[in-house]
């Protein structure tokens, strides 16, 4: 279980976060939802210490996240895999070689039993036939798809995903939103979807979490936001009926 | 304010650089020790530097023979020529000249591919993915420019020796045994210590700050052009500075 308590990041004048507070039960999806540039990546980097808040506890099934060492941290950091907004694929490496990277630091397995994961992984995002691509080589949604499964190879507790679809059409947005769903029913994690497209956020959401001025101002159900009279959860929706 | 401004951030990469080095000390000793990665690291810099060098280096041989061969003449002193060749090579030219030419293709290219790195996200993936990205991306290439550069320095030593016979051979009938002969004759022991032993620092210096400023690269694609050419700047100024400062130590050390 993920919980943050009273989370304040700010960058110079600028208030990000201004007193987050939310928890996300084990093995359910939190979306938080919300304009671009208002703090959603922030407040993810913050629960990875990627961005040290400035005040507010972050705790991990009960562990405070600020109080662990580099070693603890790290340890800790196996359990979650965070799909970065640019996928982030290690671009000097090709497929096979990026989704092999934790692999080979972080378990005892041999060559034979690495290969046989790194192929599954890739046969379930479906990109069984990229692995000897090199990230240049292959589309935005292709190096999403890469990004996901290079994070879930080490069969992570958590898992962050950073505006899994910006950048991509709707109909690959679509494809990444039941990835995810598919990702959830396979590997039963604890998920936070940061979004600002209501699909991604309807689809695969337990709660929603709609972020504005640097604190929730929606927490709910898909159902109820749906229903919510908030004037930018409205203004959400309608991009969907667009 | 733009002045003031000006020299904080002097002070701060100052004080950044310093802390970045003293971090790569503390790490470079801790296991794991990633050998494939600094291997991979000197082939692929020994490679893209290789051919330049050549061409330097030859050059370097060349014009210090034509050029010093006259003043030589004037004095009947030409049989001199192919020590002062190798004399100059392998004290100052050599390695001073193959270090800035180190630091304009390697540290440049060190600082624009980290800075890459960093702006799209790719350290900060490796980092959440519980593998210390300074071990994996700056200790490795820092290691890989420090082993790489003497023996790219050697290799130009030589180069531009046969480079000097070019130049010897213009103007005298020598043969190539003879000059070598000649060469041998010339060099000492504390001539080639020293020369090479300072590569290691300018090769340090230049993995160093190339690291350094594509590791703390900022504002997207700018601020990866920033940290290449920054990296030439300053690793060009530190080699040429530490230089004068290597000099005076090796004479107080071999005053002969």
């Amino acid at each position: 279980m993920i919980k943050v308590e009273n989370l304040y990041k700010r960058f110079g004048n600028h208030v990000v976060l201004n007193g987050v507070n939310f928890s996300v039960p084990e093995g359910t999806t939190t979306v938080v939802l919300g304009r671009s540039g208002i703090g959603k990546s922030v407040l993810l980097k913050c629960i990875v210490r990627l961005i040290e808040p400035d005040e507010g506890k972050i705790f991990i099934n009960g562990i405070d996240v600020s109080e662990l060492s580099i070693r603890e941290l790290n340890e800790l950091r196996k359990d979650i895999g965070f799909l970065f907004q640019s996928a982030a694929l290690y671009d000097s490496m090709t497929v096979k070689e990026n989704l092999e990277f934790p692999l080979i630091r972080h378990t005892e397995l041999s060559e034979e039993e690495i290969d046989l994961r790194v192929k599954e992984m890739l046969r379930l995002v479906g990109l069984s036939e990229a692995i000897d691509k090199m990230p240049s080589e292959l589309s935005g949604g292709m190096k999403k798809r890469i990004g996901l499964a290079r994070s879930l190879i080490l069969h992570p507790k958590i898992m962050l995903y950073d505006e899994p679809t910006t950048g991509l059409d709707p109909v690959t947005s679509k494809e990444i939103a039941k990835l995810i769903i598919q990702m959830q029913e396979k590997f039963k994690m604890t998920n936070i979807v940061v979004t600002h497209d209501m699909v991604v956020a309807l689809s695969t959401a337990d709660r929603i979490l709609l972020l504005e001025n640097g604190k929730f101002i929606f927490d709910g159900t898909p159902e109820e936001l749906i229903k919510s009279e908030i004037e930018i959860a409205q203004k959400f929706l309608s991009t969907t009926l667009d | 304010m733009k002045l003031t401004e000006n020299i904080n951030n002097f002070f701060s990469t100052i004080g950044g650089l310093t802390n970045f080095t003293i971090r790569f000390f503390i790490e470079v000793f801790r296991p794991p020790y990633e050998i494939s990665e600094i291997r991979k690291h000197m082939d692929e810099l020994g490679v893209k530097t290789f051919s330049i060098v050549s061409i330097t280096g030859f050059i370097i041989g060349l014009v210090i023979g034509m050029q010093t061969q006259p003043v030589l003449a004037r004095f009947g002193a030409e049989m001199f020529l192919p020590g002062m060749i190798a004399l100059s090579v392998i004290r100052e030219l050599g390695p001073v000249l193959t270090a800035l030419i180190f630091a304009g293709r390697v540290g440049s290219g060190i600082g624009a591919e980290l800075g890459s790195m960093r702006v799209t996200e790719q350290i900060d993936a490796m980092e959440v993915s519980a593998v210390d990205p300074f071990r994996f991306l700056v200790v490795t290439r820092v290691v890989a420019t420090t082993l790489m550069l003497p023996l790219l320095t050697i290799y130009v030593d030589f180069i531009a020796i046969l480079g000097g016979y070019v130049a010897v051979i213009i103007t005298q009938n020598m043969t190539f045994s003879y000059y070598i002969q000649l060469v041998l004759d010339a060099i000492r022991f504390s001539d080639i210590i020293p020369g090479v032993s300072k590569t290691f620092v300018f090769g340090f210096v230049v993995g160093i700050v190339g690291s350094y400023l594509g590791f703390n690269a900022k504002k997207g694609t700018e601020g990866v052009g920033k940290a290449s050419t920054t990296s030439v700047v300053i690793s060009s100024l530190l080699i040429l500075l530490i230089d004068a400062v290597l000099v005076r130590l090796t004479l107080i050390i071999f005053p002969d």
